[in-house]
């Protein structure tokens, strides 16, 4: 059986989750199958660099455009598969993957599994943990092969990187479909980091949906200045115009890894945790104790937000001397 | 425009979620259902190309509590309003309803189709590309901008670490909205009364038209507490204790 690993990578940077797919693959290939991984883009160079744990590559290569849309990715991956019969194709859960893989699934006719977390293979079958409610339930899914999953950033470490020898390394042309796409990338945007890079920073204070309301952050911001932290936010707090985008933590955002992440009021979605569960030290608050933030935390409290910045704040304050 | 936006009703995933008997589904007796908050967003998206260049929303709502959130969709901004039959407390599968959203599409003739980038429900896939692949429409999803000009359409897509990606695609087309371009408005309590006597369309489900699909074997609740400390609930007791932690670690200060 061949299984396909879905990568990524742009702006000459081969997304660190696309080893992660392959190990995913390898883990699952039993005497006999081949691990395929599938690269579109432009830095095909750096797919072949890295993707030496995979039996070949087959790398759809764009000369016009750096970032390809999903729809086009869906397409050349579609013609992959009707070249290469796949029993399983491995999609990362990303901006790209979440188009990606239903759209392959209804072309297909084939069943999708999202947000996986563990794989275990019985031959032709597979038993699937994924996540539901927003980690807070644990779903255990059956699935038939062929079959396409979507699994989550993290689930598995990543493939030792490493050159694929050339013979194993398939090259399509990417551009025509590129031309004839409906979806066209007409400009990409990257932020200018140079007022807060989060990614940089060794301690953070990060707000939730549990602050309440804009005003209170200045309390959070307070106490992030007494521990020499940046401030920031999860998604409903950026949403809601509260913190700039720079300062969200997340898959949306920024991932994370100080020695400091102090999390207050934030729940802990699986699409924060991706962004920050590889901290030195996590201290969670939150009210709720079945928080899934919990499951990362090295510390946890259930206490009022409030109270504990007031009360953190009065101890470092009265330390300090000030 | 003809425009199509999704409406999903979910559990509260905020409160607790307690299993059902069977094993293989929550237990919603006692659950809070609430729009699905992408989909409110999806929502606003759509009342905004309403009013920037004019437009006919269509809210098609599936789930508990769809007439009433169909109402505030109406209170909104919505010309009219559609009720999806589901099944009684069961989860709203993307691939099993996206056969009947393409199929209102069609009817309806719509231009384009909305609806949130994703539910906690999703486990089986997100609907805009189910949807998407079906109609073989161009998709985009974690879209957080919408500029409509005539027949085209740009749209903003969230990449991750503040990357923004910008595409230009022609209607027909579906998107799955991450964030609105404003934030979803307030409605006011008179003109909730007044949306009340909107008249709510029903609509029948398609099958899924899929043969094969995974299945939920069981559900479960995750180990709670990974291997943390539980410092417990009494502030002044955990701030003390953090304060130390701190210390210890090099961290209380610069």
């Amino acid at each position: 059986m061949k299984l396909i690993a879905c990568t990524e990578g742009h702006s000459s940077k081969i997304e660190a989750f696309s080893l992660e797919m392959i190990a995913a693959a390898r883990s699952l290939a039993q005497a006999g199958d081949e691990v395929v991984a599938f690269f579109a883009g432009r830095d095909t160079e750096g797919a072949s660099a890295s993707f030496g744990a995979a039996d070949r590559l087959i790398v759809a290569r764009a000369t016009k455009s750096d970032v390809i849309p999903a729809e086009t990715y869906a397409l050349l991956l579609r013609d992959v598969i009707t070249a290469e019969s796949p029993g399983l194709v491995l999609v990362p859960y990303s901006a790209n993957g979440l188009d990606v893989a239903a759209d392959i699934a209804a072309r297909t006719g084939w069943p999708l599994v999202s947000y996986v977390n563990e794989i275990k293979r019985h031959g032709e079958s597979l038993t699937i943990v994924a996540q539901m409610y927003g980690g807070k339930i644990l779903a255990e899914c059956e699935v038939q092969l062929p079959a396409i999953l979507m699994i989550n950033p993290g689930a598995f470490a990543e493939a030792p990187p490493g050159a694929i020898t050339a013979v194993s390394v398939q090259t399509i042309d990417a551009d025509p479909a590129l031309t004839s796409g409906k979806v066209k990338m007409v400009a990409i945007d990257v932020p200018d980091y140079a007022d807060v890079d989060l990614t940089t920073a060794e301690r953070i204070v990060c707000v939730g949906r549990g602050i309440g309301d804009e005003a209170s952050i200045d309390l959070a911001r307070n106490l992030a200045t007494m521990l020499g932290a940046e401030i920031a936010g999860s998604r409903p707090v950026v949403d809601n115009g509260w913190l700039p985008k720079l300062r969200q933590v997340g898959k949306s955002g920024q991932k994370v890894k100080p020695k400091l992440y102090l999390a207050l009021g934030v729940s802990g979605a699986p699409e924060h945790l991706e962004g920050m569960s590889q901290a030195d030290l996590i201290i969670a608050v939150n009210t709720d104790p079945k928080a899934p933030i919990f499951n990362v935390a090295h510390y946890g409290a259930t206490c009022d937000l409030f109270d504990l910045v007031a009360n953190l704040s009065d101890r470092l304050r009265a330390g300090s001397g000030r | 425009m003809n425009i199509l936006v999704v409406l999903r009703m979910i559990p509260d995933s905020a409160g607790e979620l307690q299993l059902a008997e069977d094993g293989r589904s929550i237990d919603r007796e006692w659950l809070d259902f609430q729009l699905n908050d992408f989909d409110d967003h999806a929502l606003e998206e759509a009342i905004l190309l309403k009013e920037a260049g004019g437009a006919k929303v269509t809210a098609v709502a599936v789930g508990e509590g769809a007439n009433r959130v169909l109402q505030m969709a109406a209170a909104r901004g919505a010309d009219e309003v559609v009720a999806l039959q589901s099944e009684e407390d069961a989860m709203i599968s993307s691939r099993e309803i996206a056969a009947s959203i393409a199929a209102m599409a069609r009817a309806k003739s719509a231009d384009l189709v909305l609806c949130g980038v994703q539910s906690s429900e999703d486990v089986f896939g997100q609907l805009a590309p189910y949807v998407g692949a079906l109609l073989d429409w161009p998709h985009v999803s974690g879209t957080n901008r919408i500029v409509a000009n005539g027949a085209v359409l740009r749209v903003t897509q969230e990449r991750g670490a503040g990357v923004a990606v910008t595409y230009e695609l022609a209607t027909p087309a579906v998107l799955g909205v991450q964030t609105a371009s404003k934030a979803p408005r307030y409605v006011s309590g008179s003109k909730l009364r007044e949306a009340s006597k909107t008249p709510i369309g029903r609509a029948t489900p398609e099958s899924s038209g899929f043969e094969r699909s995974a299945e939920i074997i069981t559900l479960r609740l995750p180990v709670q507490g990974g291997s943390g400390e539980n410092l417990g609930g009494n502030a002044e007791t955990v701030a003390d204790r953090l304060v130390s932690i701190l210390a210890a670690k090099g961290l209380a200060r610069n």
